[in-house]
């Protein structure tokens, strides 16, 4: 209930701002339109919104439970080896590094211009966070922990299953609600870049045609969309909480 | 049971430590004492090797460990926990769910078996992990400061029942506190940076001056 109240409050003190500025400094609605005009396109048009979010809500969920298994996958690959962790941190790293956008133009070349090629930039933004967190998730176990098991003797892949592995969930889901906050810049980039339709897609569209008013109502509904898909991770992975053994 | 010829306890990269000849008894309770960095830890990790260092000769390959802290996932049950082992091996059966509860019973918590380990109290938690040292039948046991964390008279409860449980097995309890051992242990080694020393009388260390001066390698 607080948690509401304090949404709403924040939210009316932001409009207000917004109103305020608009106001002050007497703008264009071309350049910035006021607050009742946003609301308005988005209360007259809600069909138009509706589709374009649903398409990137597609896009950003996809990536993210694709990128979440490959990070996931990856870690569970290097994470006994250190020779191999040393020959593919690079990659990895160089996989962040480059902007996305530096790779938009080439995944669009290979992928088109469809849902796959917006996919593949979200799974590429989602891995790397998952894949980083889950390995310091392996590497944490204390000393004390592998003497335990170690005394125990057991088999290597029933130790990593039923030990290693669900001890390193907890930090896997910290690498996921990182993920989740950046995941909407694939799939916005990607829309950029070349789509048919999209949050995206409706800005670029609006800003051509001089319709602020839309572009901006595009950027409300992509910043509750991001609020959205962020508090559903948040709490999906919280479960994995249970697995937590150690700080 | 244990003998070791000269083994160093140094790392790599670090001051020396000392090399040390060691042997112990049969059914032998041993407390050993040592601040930390002496290798007390190092001397453990090697006794829990396979293959062992030529050094060490040890008459048992069953061998179980007390880590300080409990080491319990708590998203199993107690009485998993205590199996852990024979879950690791592919051995877990109904039968060893009913020696593990047995177990259970025996470190008086009977009619806990069923509880997650992650919502056992810590004086609870200890009790498992002692259990699941009985269930491993091992031969030689290592406590490493088990009762660390623990208040006073948890400490107390638990010495006893180490003492009442572990009678068979050869024993090897590492702390910084004789105190919590005086009562049950033989004897008293001490490990400075230098030396090994002992054995020991616990008595004497009723003082913690003396304690301290043992420690340093005065003694």
């Amino acid at each position: 209930m607080i948690r509401v109240l304090r949404g709403l409050i924040t939210t009316a003190v932001l409009l207000t701002l917004w109103a305020g500025i608009v106001w002050i400094f007497d703008l264009p609605h071309y350049i910035l339109p006021g607050p009742e005009r946003v609301i308005s396109v988005l209360w007259t048009r809600p069909e138009l919104f509706v589709h374009h979010a649903l398409i990137t809500a597609a896009e950003i969920s996809a990536g993210l439970a694709l990128g979440g298994i490959f990070g996931l996958a990856v870690a569970c690959l290097i994470a006994d080896s250190p020779r191999l962790q040393r020959w593919t941190m690079p990659a990895l790293v160089i996989s962040q590094a480059l902007p996305v956008f530096a790779l938009a133009p080439i995944l669009m070349l290979w992928l088109g211009y469809g849902f796959a090629s917006k996919l593949a930039m979200t799974t590429l933004i989602v891995f790397f966070p998952v894949t980083a967190a889950t390995l310091s998730g392996f590497r944490a176990l204390p000393s004390s922990w592998s003497d335990t098991i170690t005394a125990l003797r057991g088999q290597r892949l029933r130790i990593f299953w039923q030990v290693r592995f669900p001890l390193a969930l907890p930090f896997a889901g910290s690498g996921l609600r990182i993920a989740a906050s950046v995941a909407p810049i694939g799939a916005v980039v990607g829309e950029w870049m070349g789509s048919a339709g999209g949050l995206g897609y409706l800005m670029l569209h609006a800003n051509g045609r001089g319709q602020t008013d839309v572009l901006f109502a595009a950027l409300v509904v992509l910043c509750g969309l991001a609020l959205l898909i962020w508090g559903i991770t948040n709490r999906l992975t919280r479960s994995l909480n249970r697995y937590q053994a150690f700080d | 049971m244990l003998t070791i010829r000269q083994l160093d306890l140094s790392y790599p990269g670090y001051p020396p430590l000392a090399t040390i000849d060691w042997s112990i008894g049969r059914g032998q309770h041993v407390a050993l004492l040592g601040r930390s960095g002496v290798g007390k830890s190092t001397l453990l990790k090697a006794l829990l090797e396979t293959p062992k260092p030529p050094q060490i000769q040890c008459e048992t390959t069953r061998i179980a460990y007390m880590a300080q802290s409990p080491v319990l996932l708590p998203w199993l049950s107690a009485r998993d926990n205590v199996m852990l082992g024979a879950r690791l091996r592919g051995e877990q059966s109904s039968e060893t769910a009913e020696i593990a509860d047995a177990l259970l019973d025996r470190v008086g918590l009977s009619g806990l078996a069923a509880r997650a380990g992650g919502q056992l109290s810590g004086g609870q938690k200890s009790r498992v992990a002692l259990a699941r040292c009985l269930f491993e039948e091992a031969e030689l046991v290592l406590l490493d400061e088990p009762f660390a964390g623990l208040d006073r008279s948890t400490r107390i409860d638990m010495a006893e029942l180490c003492r009442e449980l572990l009678v068979d097995q050869t024993v090897i309890l590492v702390t910084h506190d004789p105190r919590d051992a005086s009562d049950w242990l033989e004897a008293a080694w001490v490990l400075s940076a230098q030396q090994l020393s002992g054995p020991l009388d616990l008595q004497a260390f009723q003082d913690d001056r003396e304690l301290i001066r043992a420690l340093d390698g005065a003694l």
